[in-house]
This record gives C-alpha cells, sequence and structure tokens, in this order.
C-alpha cells in the first residue's frame, strides 16, 4: 500500500531557512500505528529518494495529531543561489509511492 | 490609567481566565471583518498579532522591504488599532513589517503614527528595536558564544559586517518591559511569537508553558482550525490550561487539527524554543469542549541554563535578471541540456570578451526540474516547457547584458535535427527579460549567548 493511499495530509514546508519537514497525517488510529511500525523503513526511504544519509533524517511520531514528522536539510538555504523552493512547500512528491507493508495490521 | 495597567490592576483584585484575541497570522494579508467584530464581542483582555515570519525567504531582510503592501499592510493596522482603543485594551504586534529590522519597524511606526492622527486615536505606544549591533555580534564571534542553526556554517566577523541588517529574536523579556511602560500598544522588530501572545499571561502569572503553548497557537490565528484559515482566534487561559475557539463559526478548533498545528513549521513537534527556554509539549492533552472548542492542557516550560539569542541577517550576493520563455518542440526539449550548455558558452564568449567571469547563469525547465533537482529522469517528456533563465550579477546591468544576449542566442541556437528554424522560443510577453533587482541570501542564523537582552532591545515610548 502506498503512503498516498492512507495519508490524508503529505506536506512539506520549511522549518527555519536550513530545514524542509514533511508531515504525514493519519485518518484513524489503525493507520497511524501501521506508519508508526514502520518508521526505520520510513527513515530508509526519505535518505534513498531525497538523497540524504539516514543520519541526517529525523523522524518523529506524533501520536496527538495521528501524524509522522520527517525532517531533512534542505538541498539550498531558503532563497539561496539555485533553491527552487523558497518556502519547500511543493517538496513531498517523492514521498506519495512509498509503499507501506500491510503486515500486522 | 494604560490599558495594560488597568488590566494588571483588575487581575490584582480578582484572578479570573485571562482573553486572548490573536487577529492576524500574517498582518497585511487581510483581517477578516466579521470574524474580529466577534472577538471584540466577547469582551477580550488583549489583541495580538504577529505580523512577520523567517519562511518569507531573505529578500525581505536584506531590502528592508515589507512582504505585503503598505495599503495592506495600513488597513490591518487601521483594524486593529481601532479595535484595541474602541476596548480600552492592550495590542501587540510582534516582527514588524515582515521581517523586523530598523526599516520594516520604521515603516510600521510611520503607518501607526499616520492611522493615530487621522483617526485621532489617543494611546501610548512602546516600540522595541530588533537590530542587534555588529560590535557587540563581533565581540560573541571572537569569544566563541555564538553557535550556528541546523547547517549552517560558523559564524565569521565578515557574515555580520556584510548583512544587510542584522536582527535577533527577543523574546517574552523584552515584551514585558514594553508593557511595564504603562503602554497601551507595544510594537517590535523581530520577535518570537509566543512573546506576542504570552507576555501579558507571564506578567499575570499564569503558567508559562501554558501560555506559551496557546502563543505558538494563536500566532497564527485560525490555522489550527478544520478548515484552517486567517479568521481571528480566541484562547481563553486559566491556571491549568486554555480554550481555543475560532471567531468564525465556519471553523472548528478541534484535538486533531490543534494538535497537527504542533507540527507546523516545525521540526520538532514537542519542543517551542524561546530565549530564556523551552516549553516541553510531551505530557500535552488536547479535549474537544464541544464541536468547534478545544481544551489544552500539560505543557511544561523548562528554564534555560544560558540565555541565547536566535541571530537572522541577510547579505546581498548580486543583482538578479530572469529571461522567461516557453518551448513545444520536442527536440529541443530533449535536448535541453545540450542546448543550455551551449548557449552558456556562446554568451560567455561573448559578453566576457574584456571582462571576467563574474556572473552566475543558470537555467531551470518547468515540467523537468523547476521545482525539484530530481535525481531520476522522466521517462516521458512533457509536450510544453517554461524556460526560466536566471542571471545573479554584480551590477543590474551586468544581470540585464547577461540575460539580454541569452535570450537572443537561445532564440537561434542551432541544435541537431533542429526543423524549427526561425526560432527555439515562445514569448509570453515582451519584453520577455524580467529585471529583478537586488538578490540577498541569509548569511546570519545563528545562536548567540547573551548575558543581558534589556540591553540589547532598548524600549522607546511615544504619546499620541
Amino acid at each position: 500500500m502506498q503512503l498516498q493511499q492512507i495519508a490524508k495530509v503529505i506536506r512539506s514546508k520549511n522549518a527555519g531557512p536550513c530545514l524542509v519537514t514533511f508531515d504525514l497525517i493519519f485518518t484513524n488510529v489503525a493507520d497511524f500505528e501501521l506508519a508508526r511500525q514502520q518508521l526505520a523503513h520510513l527513515k530508509r526511504e526519505v535518505a534513498l529518494r531525497y538523497g540524504r544519509s539516514e543520519e541526517n533524517v529525523s523522524v518523529i511520531d506524533f501520536a496527538p495529531a495521528l501524524a509522522v514528522k520527517i525532517t531533512i536539510p534542505r538541498d539550498v538555504v531558503s532563497g539561496d543561489i539555485g533553491d527552487r523552493d523558497v518556502y519547500g512547500a511543493q517538496q513531498h512528491a517523492p514521498l506519495l509511492d512509498i509503499e507501506l507493508s500491510e503486515t500486522g495490521r | 490609567m494604560s490599558a495594560s495597567e488597568r488590566l494588571i490592576e483588575s487581575f490584582a483584585r480578582e484572578r479570573r481566565p485571562l482573553r486572548i484575541l490573536g487577529a492576524s497570522g500574517q498582518l497585511g494579508y487581510g483581517i477578516p471583518t466579521p470574524a474580529l467584530e466577534e472577538g471584540l464581542r466577547r469582551s477580550p483582555d488583549m489583541i495580538g498579532c504577529d505580523m512577520g515570519s523567517i519562511d518569507i525567504g531573505p529578500h525581505y531582510l536584506g531590502s528592508g522591504e515589507m512582504a505585503p503592501t503598505r495599503v495592506g499592510a495600513k488597513r490591518d493596522l487601521r483594524k486593529v488599532l481601532n479595535a484595541a482603543r474602541r476596548h480600552d485594551i492592550p495590542l501587540i504586534i510582534g516582527s514588524a513589517g515582515s521581517a523586523g529590522a530598523k526599516p520594516h519597524l520604521d515603516q510600521t511606526l510611520s503607518m501607526i503614527r499616520e492611522i493615530a492622527a487621522a483617526d485621532g486615536l489617543k494611546f501610548k505606544l512602546a516600540y522595541v528595536p530588533a537590530d542587534i549591533p555588529r560590535d557587540v555580534v563581533k565581540r560573541a564571534v571572537r569569544a566563541g558564544k555564538t553557535l550556528p542553526m541546523d547547517t549552517m556554517p560558523a559564524l565569521t566577523e565578515q557574515d555580520v559586517d556584510e548583512a544587510e541588517n542584522l536582527v535577533g529574536q527577543m523574546g517574552l523579556e523584552a515584551f514585558r518591559r514594553a508593557l511595564e511602560t504603562g503602554a497601551d500598544v507595544v510594537v517590535t522588530g523581530r520577535a518570537c511569537d509566543t512573546g506576542i501572545f504570552a507576555s501579558i499571561p507571564a506578567m499575570l502569572g499564569f503558567p508559562l508553558g501554558l501560555a506559551t503553548h496557546m502563543a505558538k497557537i494563536v500566532e497564527c490565528a485560525s490555522l489550527c482550525c478544520v478548515p484552517g484559515g486567517r479568521d481571528t482566534i480566541l484562547a481563553v487561559l486559566d491556571d491549568e490550561g486554555f480554550d481555543l475557539e475560532s471567531m468564525s463559526s465556519q471553523r472548528a478548533a478541534t484535538p486533531t487539527s490543534v494538535a497537527a498545528h504542533s507540527l507546523y513549521e516545525q521540526a520538532d513537534p514537542y519542543d517551542i524554543r524561546e530565549p530564556a527556554g523551552h516549553t516541553d509539549l510531551r505530557a500535552v492533552t488536547y479535549r474537544a469542549l464541544d464541536e468547534r472548542r478545544t481544551r489544552v492542557t500539560g505543557a511544561v516550560f523548562v528554564p534555560a541554563e544560558r540565555q541565547t539569542l536566535k541571530l537572522e541577517g541577510a547579505s546581498r550576493v548580486g543583482f538578479r535578471a530572469l529571461l522567461l520563455a516557453g518551448a513545444a518542440d520536442p527536440n529541443f526539449i530533449a535536448q535541453h541540456e545540450t542546448i543550455f550548455a551551449g548557449v552558456q558558452r556562446v554568451v560567455r564568449d561573448l559578453v566576457c570578451e574584456d571582462t571576467a567571469e563574474d556572473y552566475n547563469l543558470s537555467f531551470r525547465v518547468y515540467g523537468i526540474d523547476g521545482v525539484r533537482a530530481w535525481s531520476d529522469q522522466t521517462a516521458v517528456l512533457p509536450r510544453e516547457v517554461l524556460v526560466m533563465g536566471e542571471c545573479i550579477a554584480p551590477t543590474l546591468e551586468r544581470a540585464e547584458e547577461v540575460v539580454r544576449t541569452t535570450k537572443q542566442y537561445l532564440l537561434h541556437y542551432g541544435y541537431e535535427g533542429r526543423v524549427s528554424t526561425a526560432g527555439n522560443l515562445a514569448f509570453p510577453f515582451t519584453p520577455p527579460e524580467v529585471t529583478i533587482g537586488a538578490a540577498y541570501r541569509f548569511n546570519v542564523f545563528h545562536l548567540m549567548q547573551v548575558e543581558d537582552m534589556a540591553e540589547l532591545f532598548p524600549v522607546v515610548t511615544e504619546t499620541f
């Protein structure tokens, strides 16, 4: 199952000018728990898809909002020469088709 | 007696819940009147507005310009100033003029003076500049008392000199000193969002953790609701927690929508940073009071051992000019990388005959790599693309020279298999070259250890 099939929000935005942060927000506890069991897999996939080492990918589960937050360093500091997305609001697309395993559901 | 003194005296007589209105998360982009008026009917004790952010990029801090128009900013300022004076309650505005440096604060103060005169408003204003003297920062650099944020390199004295504007994010402490002058209206330069809304609760003795958590939410107005929006929000704070309610009946503050707001533009949803400490959200609970209101409890403030100030600075990297053009030839689109490399060479040979290659010329192809530097090739090329050529050069004239030359040679560049020999580009308008002006980058985003915050953020008062 792909992330875009179960998350109601998959968004990106700057967290300060040096970082971009992704929020995955789920509609129910079961879907959130499914993602929560696969945080290591999410970290690996994000590292791969964004060309980062795993130690540069932070993954935090946030149960009050049924959310998983992932933060990585930006390619270029916001607004610097060569930046393509000053707010970082359109960097989420590579996340959409990350496969999550349904075993354990 | 001023609005803030009256509030303090009323709380000295009898403690009660404090009613806080978050009127706008981005003053200058419009405050919907119905929700603001509804908020004013709820007998608020104070109105707060955030006016700035670092998320809008380095241009505003570098150039001294505001992000919204002056007309928009003045219209919003007039609304909240009149509302606060009509109800005789404190008005607190943080990060004046988008980036909160001297030119931004000056523009905001000039609008406030114009409104006060035109509308015959009487009040005491306290304002707090956020510009940090360069010699103070350089001393800290030399003493090893600065620390880079995130991926920034270590701060140098040269960075400090090169920053067009250099500000520090003041915290609660500065707002508190401004209020203690007996001000009705407080306007600050660059500030932590939390200072705007947590300073009065702190003065009245409400728990700091709850106050900063509440502040962090209401500084974005009704963004924490479903659907999120810019309507005014009301927070009612007591000693155990706070209740949130959007002043637009269309928007609901639900436990999950409010919790999700802790994620917004933050790397850590469990943590709110302030110069004097941080607020830990690990034990927070969100409970629905009804369909549109949520009660929040459990945030705890943890004082820092050492006060740190977040510094922000932007330096000029040159001047920017663009070329905007479309293309629809499949051969051109397929070969765009080779074509651009060829054009870059042709342009360099022409404009650098008697000068150094002193500029940076790059291309983005919207449809292929405009938004991201994708690591993989697209399987199917788009039918049309937008080509954006960008030049950054030491002067505006030089940047214009480069993009105008680029336009001519990209238009007529011969590539393998070319059939459209009359021109490679579709110009959407004329001229297709766009002059942007100075280009900036964030060159300071660092923490600085500070012993005495009050010394860095002097309060100035003015009576109308």
